[in-house]
C-alpha cells in the first residue's frame, strides 16, 4: 500500500507491502498507528495513494466491501448482542450461520460462551470473541490494534500464543499494531517501525531486531539492551 | 469545615426541592378539603374529553418527533459539516422564544391565510392538527437533544467494526446505533410528551378549541374562578404523575435487565 492522508496537524504518509506474514507495526503513542489501520480498513479515505489487497485496488471501496477483519483496542463487541450474535453479525449466508459460528467458536475455545453477553466476559474471552467475529467472514487480512495492551502479563503471554495459533491456523496475514517491543519480538515475522506518521524501517523481524538503526534503537529506548544482547549472542 | 459545607449544600438543595413540591402538594391537599368540587369535576365529561385530547395530541406530536427527529439527531451527532452550528441553533429556537410568540408564528404558516394553511386540505386552526403542530414545535428540541446525546454516547468503533464486517451504513444504523440508543430515545420521547401535555401558550393561540386540559383550566379560572379550575388541575397533576412514574419504572427495569 501507498497512502497519504493529511489531518489538521498530522500527516500520515506510508508506503509498504507485505506477504502472508505476521507483521508487527511498532511505534510510539501518537505515531499514527491507529490511523494507519483505519485507512487500511476503509474508515478513513486517503487523500492520495493506493491500497491494494490481494491484487485488488480497494482504495475507493467502503469498509463493508473490503473483507478486512478489524479488531480494535477495546474489541468493540456489540454490547446488546450475545456472543453468538456478535460472531454471526458478518455472516451473509443464513443457512450456514449456525454451523460457521459453532465451528469457529470451537476452534477458539469459546463454544461455552455463545449465550453470554460481552459485559460478562474477561479480557481474554473478549479478545477471542472479537477474533472469531473478524475471522468468520474469511477476511483477506486481519488488523489488530494494540490487542494486548489491556491485559496483565500472564494473560498477555497466553493471548500471544493464541494470536500465533490464529495466524498459523487460518493462514491470514496479520497487521498487529503496538508500542510493545515484547510483542514484536514474540510474534513478528516482519517488523515495521512507525514514527510521526511514517514507516521508517521495515524488514524481517530478525534483521530489524539484531541491528536496529540508531533512530529506531533510540525510540525503543533499548540501545544498550541491544548492545548487550549482541555481545552475548 | 467538611460537615458545615455538607449542611450548606443540603440547605440550598432542599430549598429548590421544596420550591417545586410545595405548590403542587398544596394544590392537591387543599382540594381534598373541597372534595365536592373534585367529584363534580371528575363526573364532568368536558374535563375528561379535554384530558384525553391533550394526551392524544401529545402522543401524535411525540411520534412525529421520533420519526423525523431521530435521523436529524443522528446526523448532528455523527457528522461535521458546514452550517452545523447554525442548524443546532435553529433547533433550539423554540426553547428561547415565548410560547405565545411561537403560536403566532405557527399561525402565520398554518393559519387559514397562512403559507401552508391557505391551501392545505387539513384544517389547523381550532382543530387537532393545530394542537399537534403547536405541541411539536415546543417539544421537539427536548427530544432532539436527548436523542443526540444518546448517539454521541455510542462508541464509534462499534459502528466502524460493523462496517468492516460487511454491513452497509443503513444496516449499521438499524442493528447497532439505534438499539444502543433506544433508552435515550424512550427517555427523550417521554420528556417531549410531557412537554407537549403541559403546553398552553402556543396551543391557545392556534387552537383555543377543541380545548386541551391547560386551556380548559384557564377558561374555568377566568369564567368561574379558582374553585372551578383547581379540581381539573389536580386531576391533571395526579394523572400525569401516575403516567410518568409508571413510564420511568418501565424504563428503569429495562436498564436493570441490560446490566
Amino acid at each position: 500500500m501507498k497512502a497519504e492522508k493529511k489531518f489538521r496537524n498530522f500527516k500520515l504518509n506510508v508506503n509498504f507491502s507485505m506477504d502472508n506474514c505476521y507483521c508487527v507495526v511498532l511505534g510510539p503513542t501518537g505515531a499514527g498507528k491507529s490511523l494507519l489501520l483505519e485507512t487500511i480498513a476503509g474508515i478513513l479515505k486517503p487523500d492520495k495513494g493506493k491500497i491494494v489487497i490481494d491484487g485488488e485496488d480497494v482504495t475507493k471501496l467502503p469498509p463493508e466491501k473490503r473483507k478486512i477483519g478489524f479488531v480494535p483496542q477495546d474489541y468493540a463487541l456489540f454490547p446488546h448482542m450475545n456472543v453468538y450474535k456478535n460472531i454471526a453479525y458478518g455472516i451473509k449466508d443464513k443457512e450456514e450461520k449456525r454451523k460457521k459460528v459453532e465451528e469457529i467458536a470451537e476452534k477458539l475455545g469459546i463454544f461455552n460462551l455463545l449465550d453470554r453477553k460481552p459485559a460478562t466476559l474477561s479480557g481474554g474471552e473478549k479478545q477471542r470473541v472479537a477474533l472469531a467475529r473478524a475471522l468468520v467472514i474469511q477476511p483477506k487480512l486481519i488488523l489488530l490494534d494494540e490487542p494486548l495492551s489491556a491485559v496483565d502479563l500472564r494473560t498477555k503471554e497466553k493471548l500471544m500464543n493464541e494470536l500465533k495459533f490464529v495466524h498459523s491456523e487460518f493462514k491470514i496475514p496479520v497487521i498487529h499494531v503496538t508500542h510493545s517491543l515484547i510483542e514484536a519480538v514474540m510474534l513478528a515475522d516482519e517488523i515495521a517501525i512507525m514514527m510521526n506518521g511514517k514507516i521508517v524501517e521495515k524488514g524481517e523481524a530478525k534483521k530489524i531486531l539484531s541491528s536496529p538503526s540508531k533512530d529506531v534503537a533510540d525510540f525503543l529506548a533499548v540501545s544498550n539492551l541491544f548492545k548487550k544482547l549482541n555481545e552475548i549472542l | 469545615m467538611k460537615l458545615s459545607f455538607s449542611i450548606f449544600l443540603a440547605i440550598l438543595s432542599s430549598i429548590i426541592v421544596i420550591f417545586i413540591l410545595l405548590p403542587v402538594v398544596t394544590t392537591i391537599s387543599v382540594q381534598f378539603y373541597d372534595f365536592n368540587e373534585l367529584t363534580k369535576a371528575m363526573s364532568d365529561k368536558t374535563v375528561w374529553d379535554s384530558i384525553f385530547l391533550t394526551y392524544y395530541a401529545a402522543l401524535i406530536s411525540t411520534l412525529i418527533a421520533i420519526i423525523f427527529g431521530t435521523p436529524l439527531a443522528y446526523i448532528l451527532s455523527r457528522y461535521d459539516f458546514r452550517g452545523k452550528s447554525i442548524i443546532e441553533g435553529i433547533v433550539d429556537v423554540p426553547v428561547v422564544i415565548p410560547h405565545t410568540v411561537a403560536g403566532i408564528a405557527l399561525l402565520a404558516v398554518f393559519g387559514s391565510n397562512g403559507l401552508i394553511g391557505s391551501f392545505s386540505p387539513i384544517k389547523f386552526v381550532d382543530a387537532l392538527p393545530g394542537i399537534v403542530v403547536a405541541m411539536l414545535f415546543v417539544s421537539i428540541p427536548i427530544y432532539l437533544n436527548t436523542a443526540k446525546e444518546g448517539f454521541t454516547s455510542v462508541n464509534l468503533r462499534l459502528e466502524q467494526v460493523a462496517r468492516t464486517l460487511g454491513a452497509s451504513p443503513a444496516k449499521v444504523f438499524f442493528t447497532i446505533s439505534l438499539p444502543l440508543v433506544i433508552r435515550h430515545i424512550a427517555a427523550g420521547a417521554i420528556m417531549a410528551w410531557a412537554r407537549a401535555i403541559s403546553e398552553f401558550g402556543a396551543v391557545v393561540v392556534i387552537a383555543y378549541y377543541p380545548m386541551v386540559a391547560p386551556t380548559l383550566i384557564y377558561e374555568r379560572f377566568l369564567s368561574t374562578g379558582l374553585s372551578a379550575a383547581r379540581p381539573i388541575a389536580v386531576i391533571l397533576i395526579l394523572l400525569s404523575l401516575a403516567v410518568f412514574v409508571i413510564l420511568r419504572i418501565l424504563l428503569w427495569n429495562k436498564k436493570e435487565q441490560e446490566v
